[in-house]
């Protein structure tokens, strides 16, 4: 393995971790924030993102506890899809790639990726069509904005797992000829 | 696999050990050890040729087609 690729997976950890803890404190400030908007809405203001969604709450709770449940959901996959990501650069050997860790680390990504761009695009559905009873979900796009962009790295992904499983194939069969 | 190795068996008559093949033929013991054991799933001609040429034998002596049964 060249010092270059080297250097390139260090980073590669690097900004893994980084990402994986930011997505993290995400999904622990929206948790933080659902507990507040339920028990104290008057302190959601001062909370992360500002993400005040009372109205909603006064209006349906059903809307509020659904658009919730996505918002938390999506944020918390996003960060278990970084998580293993990071597991998957942890064991990654280039001198030795074809391993079944790293093909089913990699099958198990395109999954949760696809569940992330699924559950996203769901979820725009559901608040494009809470949008014609009057609720107002822009505060929300950003969450799901990118639902195609998920379901698209997915699909990528599982080329790319297929091609490590027969890479797998392959590699036992080539250590097991004498 | 219907495809059984029969290296024990000519290493027997040849009365020679998998430690004194393996230096001749140039291949490393845990290689041997699988080709005997009949876990490899492939053979080089390189290699064939090698162990006939220790053994002083035929590959057929080596390689043995047994037909399986369904039970």
């Amino acid at each position: 393995m060249s010092t270059q690729n080297n250097f390139v997976f260090k980073a590669l950890r690097v900004i893994a971790w980084v990402i994986f803890v930011g997505l993290s404190i995400e999904a622990g400030g929206l948790l933080v924030n659902f507990i507040f908007s339920i028990f104290k809405p008057e302190f959601v203001g001062n909370l992360y993102q500002k993400l005040d969604l009372s109205e909603m709450y006064q209006r349906s709770k059903w809307a509020f506890y659904g658009m919730y449940s996505f918002v938390l959901t999506i944020a918390t996959l996003k960060a278990i899809l970084f998580y293993l990501v990071i597991l998957l650069l942890e064991k990654l050997d280039l001198s030795n790639p074809f391993n079944s860790y790293v093909s089913t680390k990699i099958s198990q990504l395109s999954e949760q990726t696809f569940c992330i761009g699924l559950i996203s695009y769901i979820a725009r559905q559901v608040a494009k069509n809470m949008e014609h009873h009057h609720f107002d979900t822009d505060r929300l796009d950003a969450f799901w904005e990118d639902s195609q962009a998920f379901i698209l790295m997915a699909a990528v992904i599982y080329v790319i797992a297929q091609i490590f499983k027969r890479g797998v194939e392959l590699q036992n069969e080539n250590d097991l000829t004498i | 696999m219907p495809i059984v190795v029969n290296l024990d068996v000519m290493m027997a008559k040849r009365k020679m050990s998998l430690n004194e093949l393996s230096e001749r033929v140039d291949l490393t013991l845990s290689n041997l050890s699988i080709l005997k054991t009949g876990k490899a799933k492939a053979i080089r001609f390189s290699t064939l040729e090698a162990i006939c040429k220790a053994l002083n034998c035929q590959p057929a002596d080596i390689l043995e087609y047994v037909e399986e049964t369904n039970e």
